[in-house]
């Protein structure tokens, strides 16, 4: 076997993972079409992104019995964080019609899955102490939930926008999507639960660096920290002002680009060595 | 008279009266019984459903084998509600046959409605089922029919769009404030003047759940007259911008010339409100309401025009349903029809069944007796069933051959053609084969011989 196969797959992935990876591809197509008025295809569409998440959850599994925890790494915490967001999807869809969150919540999982299995493991990963997998478990369901309350505030984004240009033609007028301020509700509930775990995990963080005798100045420490005095201005301008709707949804939104973006910092970090 | 043309419709519709003609010939709730059972017992009526609604009042009978009903059902109508022939004249009508088995599926599916995908028709007419079935009027041609026609229905509502979107101004507020707020449980409803559209719309979101509706209006008098009307609260115009401040829902619709819900207003009252969302419904020409309001965080702002389009477009959308729902309702009717059809010949099968059941059975019978009698071999046992085998076909096939032999001979060709498409035979040439003899007679007398 040539050396960057062994790079590419350190464990190969499991058929569920392939399984997984179908499945999200065409829930995407089927979610796709029923955004496109073929309502009648909804549920086949939640029931094929159940199994992509099953088939998901079946992998991290099989993987833990190789001995891979889901927060051994960036990459496979990666792969963890789309199991947690397509949950997170499943769960709201029980109770909201949220074919535009499902169109942009399933090519995302399917990326971050095929990048987590797929793409080069970098060097083998050090023994990492307790600490160190107690912070990434925490920050990667810290961002899972801030990436669920961002497809949230996205949706209340769209559907603000097509209210306020009164861009609402018969067909999508009542299979729409979930109200606006069900939307506001949910996604700042979230950014509730999200907050203090990412920041336990934050701290942890830079406790860890500390102990492992690292530079705290490094870029991903300061993105991860304007992440979160963003969603701290949310919360405390919501507690005392009030802010809600637009400029929350795009806070929101602004804070999890940075969260993305420690994240790629981390996962090219990783692959480069 | 075939069984599909037995079935028939009397009556009218918005199409063909106006309301003034409609009331004439409506009928209460608790009289279509009573109506039912004098109809299919006074006239020659063997199956009837009295539907009345505001849109339509209607009979679905069926007639007698050899009668003819429509008529006399029109003037028993016209005779109980005691109008005047003349007055009804252009607007009844009746259709016979294939006509009526359309007309009741098209109204079931809501095509033949003032408002086309409308939910109610569906109901009213199981209602209107429902007393004839209690009164025994709904035989089974007709329950065939109505079940088909809902059958029909429920895929027209569920296979096209036919009945999505509101088709109405107020019902388009409604949804409105539904793609906003999700429920309208529990939300305040605020009513600035005292126009009559406001009132309708109003009542539209009261009826969805909204918790209470404020009135305000610069003359307390109207305000105070409109409350009492809706079932509302009526609170004094000084007091409109905390009205705007806790409502979830504005309906504006005053005869004021120049804007009351400006932006400079609507930026304290947002405030105010800590940028909770806003559904404001200005109804009013010249409008109410700044259309600059409607770009501010959370203000969610409709004019009558907006609203009006929506109508339209849901109306479009409905038309356009209704064409891909007439092929479904042809498709029903044409099943139905295949049904009704079957009916005509289900006495001939029945007959048939129970012709080839007595000979078959007569045979077996005294088969049964040699065999209880006698003490026979295996190899006679066998003789014995092929014999009964043999006996019962001659039995069968000895009319259908005697008829064939002696018809003309134009009539047994189509006649043997009938007989091979019954059978599925795919006879040889008919000159290259010797008839074979019929044996019945000669195994008859064997048969006596042997007994």
């Amino acid at each position: 076997m040539n050396p960057a196969g062994d790079r590419l797959l350190s464990v190969a992935p499991s058929p569920m993972f392939w399984v997984a990876a179908v499945a999200y591809a065409i829930a995407a197509v089927l979610l796709l079409l029923v955004l496109a008025g073929q309502a009648r295809l909804r549920t086949l569409a939640l029931v094929t992104v159940a199994i992509a998440w099953f088939a998901h959850g079946a992998d991290i599994g099989w993987r833990g019995t190789e001995h891979v925890h889901p927060a051994e790494s960036v990459r496979e915490a990666l792969g963890f964080l789309a199991f947690i967001i397509t949950g997170g999807y499943l769960l709201a869809s029980v109770r909201y019609r949220l074919t535009l969150g499902g169109v942009v919540v399933m090519p995302i999982a399917l990326v971050m899955l095929l990048l987590a299995r797929l793409t080069p493991a970098g060097s083998a990963p050090e023994d990492l102490s307790t600490l160190g997998r107690l912070h990434i478990s925490l920050a990667t369901i810290g961002v899972a939930i801030f990436a669920l309350a961002s497809v949230l505030s996205a949706i209340y984004l769209a559907e603000d926008r097509a209210l306020k240009r009164k861009h609402f033609d018969a067909a999508a007028f009542e299979g729409g999507g979930a109200p606006l301020e069900a939307l506001d509700r949910i996604a700042h509930r979230l950014i509730w639960v999200g907050f203090p775990i990412f920041t336990i995990a934050l701290v942890l963080g830079a406790i860890w660096t500390t102990e492992l005798g690292e530079s705290l100045g490094r870029i991903e420490y300061a993105l991860a920290a304007v992440t979160w005095v963003a969603y701290a201005t949310l919360l405390v301008a919501r507690q005392i002002y009030g802010w809600r709707g637009r400029r929350a949804a795009r806070l929101a939104l602004e804070g999890f680009a940075t969260a993305l973006a420690v994240v790629i910092v981390y996962l090219v970090r990783r692959a480069t060595g | 008279m075939t069984v599909a043309n037995r079935l028939f419709v009397v009556g009218l519709s918005w199409r063909t009266a106006e309301v003034a003609v409609r009331e004439k010939l409506a009928f209460r709730e608790d009289e279509i019984a009573l109506v039912l059972q004098a109809m299919t017992s006074k006239l020659q009526v063997a199956e009837a459903i009295l539907i009345s609604t505001c849109n339509r009042v209607e009979v679905y009978g069926v007639a007698p084998p050899q009668g003819e009903a429509a008529a006399a059902v029109r003037a028993f109508l016209i005779d109980n509600r005691g109008a005047k022939p003349a007055d009804l004249a252009g607007a009844l009508y009746s259709h016979v046959g294939p006509d009526a088995v359309r007309h009741v599926f098209r109204v079931a599916s809501a095509l033949d409605s003032l408002v086309v995908g409308e939910a109610q028709i569906l109901g009213q007419l199981k209602a209107a089922y429902a007393i004839a079935g209690k009164v025994g009027a709904a035989g089974p041609v007709l329950s065939r029919a109505l079940e088909r026609a809902f059958g029909a229905a429920k895929r027209v509502r569920t296979e096209t769009a036919i009945a999505r979107g509101a088709a109405n101004v107020s019902s388009v507020a409604v949804e409105l404030a539904k793609r906003v707020f999700g429920e309208l449980r529990g939300k305040h409803v605020l009513v600035v003047g005292a126009g009559k559209m406001s009132t309708l719309a109003a009542r539209h979101l009261y009826a969805s759940g909204a918790a209470r509706i404020v009135v305000t209006n610069r003359s307390p008098e109207k305000a105070e007259a409109l409350a009492a009307e809706i079932d509302a609260i009526a609170k004094p115009w000084s007091e409109l911008d905390a009205l705007l401040a806790e409502a979830d829902v504005v309906i504006s619709s005053t005869g004021a010339r120049e804007p009351i819900l400006t932006r400079a207003l609507f930026k304290k009252v947002m405030k105010a409100r800590r940028w909770r969302p806003l559904v404001v419904i200005d109804i009013a020409v010249p409008r109410d309401a700044e259309p600059q309001i409607g770009d501010l965080d959370g203000v969610y702002l409709y004019n009558i025009d907006d609203l009006d389009k929506v109508v339209r477009a849901n109306l479009a959308e409905r038309a356009k349903a209704a064409e891909q729902a007439t092929k479904i309702v042809e498709h029903e009717v044409g099943n139905f029809e295949r049904w009704l059809r079957t009916q005509g010949v289900v006495p001939t099968i029945r007959a048939l069944r129970d012709h080839f059941a007595t000979i078959a059975q007569a045979e077996l019978a005294k088969a049964h007796d040699q065999l209880a009698r006698k003490d026979l071999t295996r190899d006679e046992q066998r003789a014995l069933l092929d014999r009964v085998v043999q006996l019962v076909v001659n039995k069968l096939l000895h009319t259908p051959t005697s008829v064939l032999r002696g018809s003309e001979p134009d009539e047994a060709t189509l006649r043997a053609a009938i007989a091979c498409e019954l059978f599925a035979l795919a006879p040889a040439e008919a000159a290259s084969e010797v008839e074979p003899p019929e044996q019945e007679d000669e195994e008859e007398e064997a048969e006596k011989a042997r007994a």
